[in-house]
């Protein structure tokens, strides 16, 4: 695992511990395969709820791990900043249209 | 299943950008915008040129066209004249906009053809290893400046609106929200619209300038983005470092070229015809 | 009852391409073709039809490829300078089997050159003008109502084998005006390719020698078109047996209908001792020389080529095995004269009647070289 992508764990490590799990049960798919380990879903989660693993699995070795789900808001800011299609939050509800 | 979903051809994935890669989210984002307006996935066709930008149409579930550097914007003209009906959506990024397509940028935006263009904004030749590019920022180093570079880059946007063009407008892969409604904004404009988006190649640019991650550069990208009427207010050589975004200009009252055409020149020209005819 | 007018012969190219259907014009002016742009300027908006100056050669040719895409029938027109600047653009039509018709009027080279004087200097870049390797037709018709018909068949072709068809002519049958009968239109047959139901998006694969099963942009199908190298969808791929694949495909699609794509006119070529290779203005002032030849007791035969590529190698190896004298007249320094010399056998005397200053060969001149058979500058 880079510099940065431990660096990426560490930062995400320390907001979560400044929040507290949440009311609502959120469900996180993960596609595996479309994975590239580029960390910025778990830079950008405001709740620290990911975290990058080695993955021998994954093409790049790193993939994205759902490493504290009681954490997650179902802000979907994840999903949005992720280039690969790899994370979805709720997949199963229908999207609503943001204004 | 997500709505936007159905505009992604995911039996080509996974794509071939690097980890991070502002591509992937433009992608997202301009699916996104297909989604919320409705449209159909056949009247849609998306065009690119050469790159790493100009393999983004291979993911789109729609007509999709890959064509020669530098001049998607003339197979786009060919295309919206033939079906001025359709949405021809154009992806460029430096090269393919702004050097080798520079000429085709501003005509296209002189004559207001209803092109929605994205131009992605990376300051680098990405594909090809790493040259500059004309939207490279001064003092950097790239494989073909390793020296720092001495040419000052474009402001493309402003450029465009130099060039006339109609709706003008620039975001960032960051602001995600923002990127996706302006985005939308631009494919319901009728002319032709640009967004340019500040994108990260940490893997070429900001490797070889301090920011070899994609999360550095997103702090890079987020620490230049400033609001326009902020920019205004900036001495000109802090001007130089910052990129203002949001819509810059928004044009409705200009007509679109195919419509002007076909308004105006077919029917002069069938009007002349018949006059021609029952003047014999 | 066709009348029969004077016409300018790129008017009369222009027309002949209104009536194969053609319905979408993009081009940059060039002397000496800028006649085309300017008949097609006027005449497609009386007809609903789309033109477009574009703001050079380039965005010309990729302007037609987009609206071929989009289900038009397209023509573009230019001279040397701008033909070249168009290569890229046409390598892009060859790969992803685009239909599509370059008007090519030839003037002297290279670069800007003699702009308002002929020459026949294109005939190799005309076929090898883009890198790669691809297959192209290229047509050269010489008289007025040859024009005419190569022009509309240029269409015909271009739609029957999907790809890129380039008809040349040169300065002087392009700029000259002759009286021509105009054929009716219910005279003229007009091939558009066939709507195709495209099977889990393959629109490349098919048999050897076939052409693809390919539909345009909004038939209802969400197709990737591609200048890369691409599999069967369209997608891009380096898969060496897949490319071979793709390679041979486009090659054969086109050298599997020699037949039907290669014409040619033969005069007084029954009895010749002596044959003439020329096609374009040179095969005009040629067919004089074989007229005046003959008077004097020469065996003199013309072989005029109207389909320059794919070279009607086949048949004139026929009346090589007859004809034992070959004089090439070309308005060039020497380029299908090699085409000559590939294919006719070692026992044939083999000489080139060439110059490149911006006049045509007279009859009487192409009669002293016959006599002589000495003329060579190369």
């Amino acid at each position: 695992m880079e510099k940065f992508e431990r660096k990426a764990n560490e930062e995400a490590l320390a907001r979560r511990e400044k929040k507290k799990p949440s009311p609502k049960k959120n469900d996180i798919t993960l596609v595996v395969e479309y994975c590239k380990g580029c960390g910025l879903c778990v830079d950008i989660c405001p709740t620290g709820t990911l975290q990058l693993k080695d993955n021998i699995e994954s093409k790049f070795g790193v993939s994205v791990n759902v490493d504290a789900p009681g954490y997650c808001i179902g802000c979907k800011m994840c999903e949005q900043r992720c280039p690969d299609f790899a994370i979805f939050v709720n997949y199963e509800d229908e999207e609503k249209n943001e204004k | 299943m997500r709505d936007y979903e159905k505009y992604i051809r995911y039996r080509t994935f996974p794509t071939p950008w690097c980890p991070g890669c502002g591509d992937g989210v433009i992608l997202k984002a301009i699916a996104m915008a297909f989604s919320d307006l409705k449209l159909e996935p056949d009247d849609i066709v998306v065009v690119a040129g050469i790159g790493c930008s100009g393999r983004t149409p291979t993911f789109f579930n729609t007509n999709t066209l890959h064509v020669t550097h530098g001049r998607a914007l003339t197979f786009a003209t060919g295309i919206k004249l033939a079906r001025p009906e359709k949405m021809v959506v154009v992806i460029s990024g430096d090269g393919d906009a702004l050097a080798i397509g520079g000429n085709h940028l501003i005509h296209a935006a002189r004559r207001n053809i209803g092109l929605n263009m994205i131009l992605i904004n990376n300051g680098i030749y990405g594909m090809t290893g790493g040259q500059v590019s004309p939207l490279t920022p001064q003092k950097f180093v790239t494989e073909t400046t390793p020296y720092g570079n001495i040419e000052p880059k474009f402001m493309a946007s402003e450029l465009l609106i130099a060039a006339r063009a109609s709706f003008v407008a620039r975001e960032t892969v960051v602001r995600f929200h923002p990127l996706r409604q302006v985005i939308k904004k631009s494919f319901q404009h009728k002319g032709f619209s640009v967004v340019e988006v500040i994108s990260n190649c940490h893997i070429n640019l900001g490797r070889r300038n301090k920011m070899k991650d994609p999360i550095s550069m997103t702090r890079w990208i987020e620490s230049r983005s400033i609001a326009k009427a902020q920019y205004e207010k900036l001495a000109p050589e802090e001007q130089n470092h910052k990129y203002p975004v949001g819509i810059l200009k928004e044009d409705k009252e200009r007509l679109e070229y195919s419509e002007l055409y076909y308004k105006h020149i077919v029917p002069t020209a069938q009007k002349q015809d018949r006059e021609n005819k029952g003047a014999k | 009852m066709s009348k029969r007018e004077v016409l300018q012969g790129n008017i009369i190219a222009a027309k002949a391409a209104v009536a194969a259907g053609c319905n979408f014009f993009a081009g940059y002016p060039i002397t000496p073709s800028s006649e085309i742009a300017q008949y097609m300027s006027l005449e497609l908006p009386r007809l609903g039809h789309d033109f477009i100056q574009m703001e050079d050669e380039i965005a010309s040719l990729g302007a037609c490829i987009g609206a071929s895409l989009a289900g038009k029938k397209v023509l573009t027109a230019t001279s040397g300078p701008g033909f070249s600047l168009m290569q890229e653009q046409l390598g892009m039509a060859v790969m992803a089997e685009i239909p599509l018709v370059i008007i090519n009027v030839m003037r002297g080279g290279p670069s800007t050159g003699l702009p308002t004087k002929p020459a026949q200097s294109d005939m190799m870049q005309a076929r090898w003008g883009t890198h790669g390797d691809h297959p192209i037709i290229v047509l050269y018709p010489a008289f007025a109502r040859e024009i005419y018909c190569e022009t509309i068949r240029a269409f015909n072709l271009s739609e029957q084998f999907w790809n890129p068809v380039i008809v040349l002519l040169d300065e002087v049958i392009a700029k000259a005006h002759e009286d021509i009968s105009i054929p009716d239109q219910k005279d003229i047959s007009i091939y558009t390719s066939k709507e195709t139901e495209v099977e889990d998006l393959n629109i490349y694969d098919r048999a050897i020698g076939e052409n693809p099963p390919r539909v345009d942009f909004f038939k209802g199908y969400p197709i990737h078109i591609d200048g890369l190298e691409h599999d069967k969808h369209g997608w891009p791929t380096t898969d060496p047996d897949t490319v071979d694949r793709m390679q041979t495909l486009r090659m054969q699609k086109i050298y599997h209908y020699l037949d039907e794509i290669i014409t040619y006119k033969e005069y007084y070529m029954d009895d010749a001792e002596i044959m003439i290779f020329s096609f374009g203005v040179s095969a005009r002032s040629a067919l004089a020389a074989v007229k005046i030849a003959r008077e004097q007791g020469i065996k003199l035969g013309l072989f005029q080529a109207k389909t320059v590529w794919p070279f009607p190698k086949i048949v004139l190896r026929e009346r090589f095995k007859r004809i034992k004298k070959v004089l090439t007249v070309e308005l060039n320094m020497g380029q299908m004269k090699y085409e000559i010399e590939r294919v006719a056998p070692d026992d044939v005397e083999k000489k080139a009647l060439l110059r490149a200053n911006g006049i045509p060969f007279t009859p009487l001149e192409i009669i002293a070289a016959v006599k002589e058979f000495k003329y060579e500058r190369l």
